[in-house]
């Protein structure tokens, strides 16, 4: 068998430098399932487009097992970057990265099915004058789509290696790790015309760039092409600015365009897009039928203005039932061995305060949040079922028309969602927004997306509002829906409010591909369920077990003289005089200063509520056996003997829980990704504030009512 | 274990979480990365990046 022209025979590197490759393409083609394939990393994939939004770097190794450097960049359509993911892209190729050295290599990927719309990054990328492999992706859905793709004559017309692959099952990795193990891998004979007009011009901030600001002649070259195609210094240039003799250049070839009337920008993009039609042309055979196809007969449906929204109600309801249903019988599992842990230490220890910390601290604290675990799983697990099927592009899609009403950009959608699980993740996805203003006002009302962290302190307050099997299980769907509806519509609701205020803007558009559906990776969906579940564990484990013993200490000190109850106890320790200290803001609310303390230890992390209460009601209470945290909530009192935790108390509190910001991590996040304190602040001010309005309505409201 | 062991050992315990506590708070403002768990980059994306001199991308 010969091997194709652009493997080599030879043993791959004879230098002892190792290699940098980039790995670059279009918004959902595929990199991070390559970058995971290629390195066997875990890092996130999905099938929609945006999922990476800072590079990653991994290793993979050449045919003779010399270490390779990958480095995955974000998506773009083009090296003009309009948002910040798109600037990092930009950024390391352009070797302006002060972290990241410029790659030696370029691994292009392209989606096989989307070949000429990709073929536009492939074409500026091989301005750059790097040695580039490009790497045809999803050749499984080519032949689906009634298309054949001449892989040869592509290799022809770029004058680089173009290999055939299937990232997601594996194929084509073999000669993909070959051609990247050569040492001589050729530059692109490619050459396009440039309008004649534009020659001049590219030539005269070619030279520029080269002597002002120090590029090498082929990065000058497209640096000088990019300029041109988008006239903006700022957008090109990013964080680097360009040198005034550039910058006057450039102002000067404009202002001659400008006078001649000819879009010489848009002759420069049609030209290039002329190079890749006939490209594509030579390459692309239609063979089958061009019908709609099955995505397309699923996409009739789910994103129909009238199915679409039950779909996606559906899809919800049964979410929220398999937290419930699916749920019950491990978390009892798990209580009990909690229990049975700390009935274990009690009777294996004499009285005394180590004893008092291991039941009372750490195992009703990190106990009552591990508890919840299964629920965190099934919720990931279906998230990520959605997410490996292409249908949260589609929910994208219905939720764009509601969001563009209230002003939100439509990239929003990716970074809502994602803060479901958690507002870290979902405020750095923000950096896929190329409007600042647009993308501030997603930052700000990310955090009312009801995240994961909540989901324990929803379903403790369900449980208590809910007591016993009487109740059906719709009712506690239907307000677990309702919580999570709060969240999203408060979010629109201040999405709106902002973009008329503080943050005006013009509307924006929503341009979103919809990837097709696929079946979804098994792997892959277990491999993020574990990774969600992990950080679950090691967080019980470090912070709020931590957080649970500093708890304990400060409700079981000082100690009170003489002999008191357990309650007296805690009414005199630290915890319960910081609580008694907010109870008076607190008050009006319903809460009283045992919920104050979970309040303020909230912060830390929303879950530690949990972990809260079960220290407080368990140092509170008299009994040796340690009882279930809901039946010790429910017997809490008021001095008077009123019951503390009546339905109207846990609906307040979950309203409250809703709309406070009670999350560090986030908070500074929101302070990196906003380079200063100003915003979070007002972030931290708004939310909680809403947050004591709208719980103080409801609370007083349904007092007079008669709850 | 008597009682004042009990305390002492507590008392030793408690010590050792807020230090830690108050470590890690100080670590996380000295060097913010990723601002929480959620948001961060794998151990092994993290062993890579040491492997290589770079920090934690920022």
């Amino acid at each position: 068998m010969s091997l194709p022209p652009h493997i080599s025979a030879k043993p791959a590197f004879s230098t002892s430098r190792l290699p940098t490759y980039a790995l670059v393409g279009n918004p959902n083609c595929g990199k991070s399932t390559l970058f995971n394939a290629l390195t066997g990393l875990k890092q996130k994939v999905g099938n929609y487009p945006g999922v990476t939004v800072e590079k990653k770097i991994g290793t993979t190794f050449s045919q003779h097992g010399q270490p390779i450097t990958i480095i995955d960049l974000p998506g773009a359509y083009s090296l003009a970057a309009r948002s910040p993911d798109e600037a990092v892209t930009r950024d390391v190729l352009l070797g302006r990265r002060g972290d990241t050295p410029q790659p030696d290599r370029i691994l292009c990927i392209v989606d096989a099915t989307n070949l000429e719309r990709n073929l536009y990054l492939v074409h500026q990328i091989l301005d750059l004058g790097r040695p580039v492999i490009v790497v045809l992706n999803m050749m499984d859905l080519v032949a689906e789509a009634g298309l054949e793709i001449r892989a040869s004559r592509l290799e022809q017309a770029l004058g680089v290696p173009v290999i055939p692959c299937e990232a997601v099952a594996g194929r084509g990795l073999v000669e993909l790790r070959v051609a990247m193990s050569r040492h001589d891998l050729p530059l692109s004979r490619h050459a396009w015309d440039v309008p004649g007009p534009i020659a001049p011009a590219v030539a005269d901030l070619q030279a520029s760039l080269t002597l002002n600001d120090g590029k090498s002649p082929l990065s000058a070259r497209a640096e000088a092409l990019l300029l041109l195609t988008d006239l903006d210094s700022l957008r090109v240039a990013g964080s680097t600015p360009l040198s005034p003799r550039t910058n006057e250049i450039l102002r000067t070839w404009q202002t001659r365009w400008e006078g001649q009337g000819t879009d010489w920008s848009a002759a420069l993009v049609n030209s290039r897009y002329d190079a890749i039609g006939r490209i594509a042309a030579d390459v692309v055979v239609h063979v089958g039928e061009t019908g709609p196809t099955v995505s397309d007969k699923i996409d009739a449906v789910v994103t129909h203005p009238i199915w679409g929204w039950l779909v996606l109600g559906v899809v919800m309801t049964l979410l929220l039932v398999s937290i419930f249903t699916l749920a019950e019988g491990p978390m009892n599992w798990i209580d009990d061995r909690a229990a049975l842990l700390a009935e274990l230490v009690k009777s294996a220890m004499s009285a005394g305060d180590l004893r008092n910390l291991l039941t009372d601290g750490a195992v009703a604290g990190v106990g009552g949040v591990v508890k919840f675990l299964p629920q965190i799983l099934i919720l990931f697990f279906f998230i990520g079922l959605l997410e490996s099927t292409g249908y949260m592009a589609r929910a994208a899609f219905i939720m764009d028309r509601l969001m563009s009403r209230v002003g939100l950009n439509g990239k929003s959608f990716i970074p809502l969602l994602s803060s479901y699980a958690c507002a870290i993740p979902g405020i750095m996805a923000t950096r896929t927004i190329e409007d600042p203003k647009d993308r501030l006002v997603t930052i700000l009302v990310a955090p009312l997306m009801s995240c994961s962290a909540r989901l324990p302190v929803y379903l403790l307050m369900i449980a208590a509002l809910m007591p016993g099997e009487s109740v059906s299980l719709g009712a506690k769907v239907g307000l677990m829906l309702l919580m999570y509806a709060l969240g999203t519509f408060g979010a629109f609701g201040f999405a709106w409010l902002f973009k008329r205020t503080l943050l005006k803007g013009t509307p924006p558009l929503m341009i979103m591909e919809l990837p097709p559906y696929r079946l979804p990776k098994v792997r892959d969906v277990l491999l993020q369920m574990f990774e969600r579940a992990w950080i679950f564990l090691r967080r019980a484990g470090t912070v709020i077990l931590g957080i649970s013993i500093i708890l304990w200490f400060l409700s079981a000190y000082p100690k009170a003289s003489g002999h008191v109850t357990p309650a007296d106890q805690l009414a005199q320790s630290f915890a319960g005089r910081a609580g008694h200290l907010l109870e008076p803001v607190i008050k009006p609310l319903g809460f009283d200063w045992q919920i104050g303390i979970g309040l303020i230890s909230s912060f830390a992390a929303r879950e530690v509520f949990v972990s809260t209460m079960g220290v407080v009601f368990n140092a509170e209470s008299d009994k040796e056996n340690t009882a279930p945290l809901r039946t010790a909530m429910l017997a809490a009192k008021w001095p008077d003997g009123r019951a503390l935790f009546t339905p109207l108390v846990c609906l307040t509190l979950m309203i409250f829980y809703v709309f406070a910001m009670q999350c560090m991590s986030t908070i500074a996040v929101v302070k990196r990704e906003t380079n200063g304190w100003k915003w979070p602040i007002f972030q931290t001010l708004y939310m909680t504030g809403t947050a004591w309005i709208l719980s103080f309505i409801v609370f007083q409201a349904g007092r007079a009512l008669g709850f | 274990m008597s009682s004042t062991f009990q305390t002492i050992a507590a008392l030793v315990v408690v010590a050792v979480a807020a230090i830690w506590l108050v470590w890690r708070m100080l670590e996380k403002r000295k060097n913010p990365g990723c601002g929480g768990e959620c948001g961060c980059p794998s151990s092994e994306i993290k062993t890579d990046l040491a492997k290589l001199g770079r920090g934690p991308s920022s």
